[in-house]
């Protein structure tokens, strides 16, 4: 391990290289020690099958340690006029740049013995890699000021970046990193406007929310599975089976309900405690959140492409509903959770927060344009015609195995439900032209309203399958940089897909007049 | 599968379709397309006649179907998708139509075009072809242009790089 020689270089090359903070000096060890685990153990249970007596392994365990060690030692980052760039790897040495001018989002998070420690990992990512730029971890403090520098670095507020050539154990950081000229723009800072905050009552949504929904569903799962090998185990169980169920089924589903229940609010709480929505002078959008690791995101303004409306079925019975933005740079997968500005919370809330951030009234709240009859009866078409063949299967099984009459319910429920599916899809459809915005709604049990920047468009797809084409009707799809990339208007007459693309583009269409 | 529905492309609306086809030689490229999917297909049979014993009657029940279908969809869909692929650039804006059972229009302005490719696979090349795809800061959504004839795709792609060119800003 020649470390020293090469922090010598470094630093008589160029003095701009900082280190992590020093407290990572204790995590790095024991991080590494946590991933060498499974081939410590693999060695032990190895040595103990063995009559070889040298303890040749407790060597391993201070190279384990030096190695965590090294990782900080070897772990440089410096921020020039225009890029980041990261150095890091103990045996291979791995450059990461990123151009300050393509950087979106700046994450900081921060797990348990992060928090422990007063640190936090920044998450840099930019635009058009897929690679973020991970700086694990600094202190808080320096992590915040670094989030943002870069994100205002457009404004010109750009500090003089010199590393103090010997930190101090306080804040090492804070003293290399002077507070940026002009008016202080600390993303925490008190002039920033807060937009929301979490209030305790909004559990009540957390049971009717998708991960609520996932979480029954596999306790449901398991229960099934259960049963089904107790009913193969013969007679005898099967009528203890019966039994049980008839005496505990009415406890059990209660017992589900509420193990169902408190999942979802400890799912809530983990995830959105402490939730803050802020928005600083610059129009920077900053949320912090989390019980046990902590997440704090920021989107640039100019990032920022609209905002997303989700009312899945749950929340949607109980008025509730939940915001995400649509931000550029962020690629479709890569984007945990990083779109987040509200939790799932009372309708009316929601709708206010959409209101601030997109200051478009009309876009968030007035009633969509509808898409016909033509679309409506497609939604009624697709939902009945497989629901219709599933009642007929099971009507038909009903009938052929002398199952009791009674079990035909669950046919016509089939039928009731998809109808009730296809007739909230079909009000969902519609779409809206606001001077500023775009806005399309889809969906019943996945609903979401989205209000789209008109700038934010970067081009359109017109799609008709054959039904859609003997429908009379199209598929206008509003393609963008940002959120989900690509956002769908459904079964519009082509008429109308044509006018809207004219309305927000209308030296588009002129360029292919008809002659 | 009706004849007549070629003469249907994507519904008029207020949008006339884009002004050029691409090469006739794109019918040829997509009938080898078709055909190398049959022969995967028929080796699939071939496996299974020498493998399984089951009566014969099935192998030439599946193989009358095999021909029917995969002949008909070899014969109907490259003509089909002829008669619907067609592009037209100005120096504003790309305009595709491609597809043929469900079939689209994409349309871009080229400020927002990011990149333009020229690719040529084998049997592209057989055929002295090469399709163009023209990509956007979306991840979905790059407009393709299959089966353009060589020259005309590096006059395409020439143009429209030199169209892009001229714009500033990112494109976001």
């Amino acid at each position: 391990m020649s470390q020293p020689a090469a922090e010598q270089t470094i630093q008589a090359d160029d003095s701009d290289w900082r280190r992590l903070d020093r407290r990572m000096l204790l995590i790095h060890p024991i991080q590494t020690l946590i991933r060498a685990l499974p081939a410590l153990l693999a060695i032990f249970l190895v040595r103990t099958g063995s009559d070889n007596s040298d303890r040749w392994e407790l060597f391993i365990l201070p190279l384990i340690v030096a190695y965590g060690f090294a990782r900080w030692f070897t772990t440089r980052y410096r921020i020039s006029e225009t890029q980041i760039e990261l150095r890091h790897g103990v045996i291979t040495k791995q450059t990461t740049t990123a151009r300050l001018d393509k950087v979106r989002t700046v994450d900081l998070t921060a797990q348990v013995w992060h928090r422990m420690l007063g640190l936090a990992k920044v998450e840099i990512s930019t635009a058009g890699t897929k690679d973020r730029l991970v700086l694990d971890a600094l202190s808080l403090e320096a992590g915040r000021r670094l989030r943002t520098e870069l994100l205002h670095r457009a404004e010109g507020t750009v500090p003089d970046s010199r590393a103090a050539p010997a930190p101090t154990a306080q804040s090492p950081v804070d003293r290399a990193w002077p507070a940026p000229h002009g008016p202080p723009v600390v993303a925490t800072g008190a002039r920033d406007e807060e937009l929301l905050r979490l209030e305790l009552p909004w559990v009540r949504y957390a049971p009717l929310t998708m991960s609520g929904f996932v979480s029954a569903a596999a306790l449901l799962g398991v229960g099934s599975q259960l049963a089904n090998q107790l009913s193969d185990q013969g007679e005898i169980y099967e009528t203890a089976f019966t039994w049980a169920i008839g005496r505990g089924l009415l406890l059990g589903a209660v017992l589900l309900l509420l193990a169902v229940t408190a999942l979802a609010i400890g799912g809530y709480l983990l995830a959105f405690w402490n939730f803050r929505l802020t928005r600083n002078p610059l129009g920077s959008l900053h949320t912090t959140r989390g019980l046990l690791t902590t997440r704090e995101t920021s989107i640039d303004s100019s990032r920022l492409r609209g905002v997303e409306i989700g009312e899945p079925l749950g929340l949607r019975l109980a008025r509730g509903g939940r915001l995400k933005s649509v931000t550029t740079g962020l690629g479709r997968e890569a984007r945990g959770g990083t779109d987040v500005l509200s939790p799932p919370a009372p309708s009316a809330r929601v709708q206010t927060l959409a209101l601030d951030i997109t200051g478009d009234g009309a876009a968030v709240r007035d009633p969509l344009v509808p898409h016909g009859p033509a679309a409506r009866q497609r939604r009624h078409t697709r939902a009945l015609a497989p629901a219709g063949i599933v009642a007929v299967g099971w009507a038909a099984m009903v009938l052929s195995f002398d199952w009791p009459w009674g079990w035909l319910l669950v046919s016509v429920l089939v039928l009731l439900g998809a109808l009730a599916l296809a007739r909230s899809r079909a009000a969902a459809l519609g779409h809206l032209l606001t001077d500023r915005h775009v806005v399309v709604q889809s969906g019943s049990l996945d609903r979401s309203r989205v209000v789209l920047d008109r700038g934010g468009v970067v081009g359109w797809t017109v799609r008709q399958s054959l039904f859609q084409r003997r429908m009379g009707v199209a598929t206008l799809i509003v393609t963008t940089g940002a959120g989900r990339q690509h956002y769908e208007a459904i079964d519009l007459t082509p008429a109308a897909a044509y006018a809207l693309i004219g309305e927000i583009h209308p030296d588009l269409l002129a360029q292919f007049p008809t002659p | 599968m009706e004849e007549e529905a070629t003469s249907a492309p994507v519904a008029a609306g207020t949008l006339r379709e884009p002004a050029h086809r691409v090469s006739p030689r794109a019918i040829r490229m997509w009938t080898v397309h078709a055909l190398i999917g049959m022969v995967l297909l028929l080796a699939g049979q071939i496996a299974w006649w020498i493998l399984a014993d089951d009566p014969r009657i099935w192998h030439w029940v599946v193989g009358a179907l095999w021909l029917v279908l995969g002949g008909g969809y070899a014969i109907i869909m490259p003509r089909w998708r002829y008669h619907v692929h067609r592009w037209e650039a100005t120096s504003e804006a790309i305009y595709t139509q491609r597809g043929w059972l469900s079939q689209e229009r994409r349309i871009a302005p080229i400020s927002r075009v990011q990149t333009v490719d020229l690719k040529r696979g084998p049997i592209t090349q057989l055929f002295r072809l090469a399709s163009v795809t023209v990509t956007t800061a979306s991840a979905a959504g790059p407009l393709e242009i299959e089966g353009l004839d060589v020259q005309e795709a590096r006059r395409l792609v020439d143009a429209l790089t030199a169209a892009a060119a001229a714009e500033t800003g990112d494109a976001t």
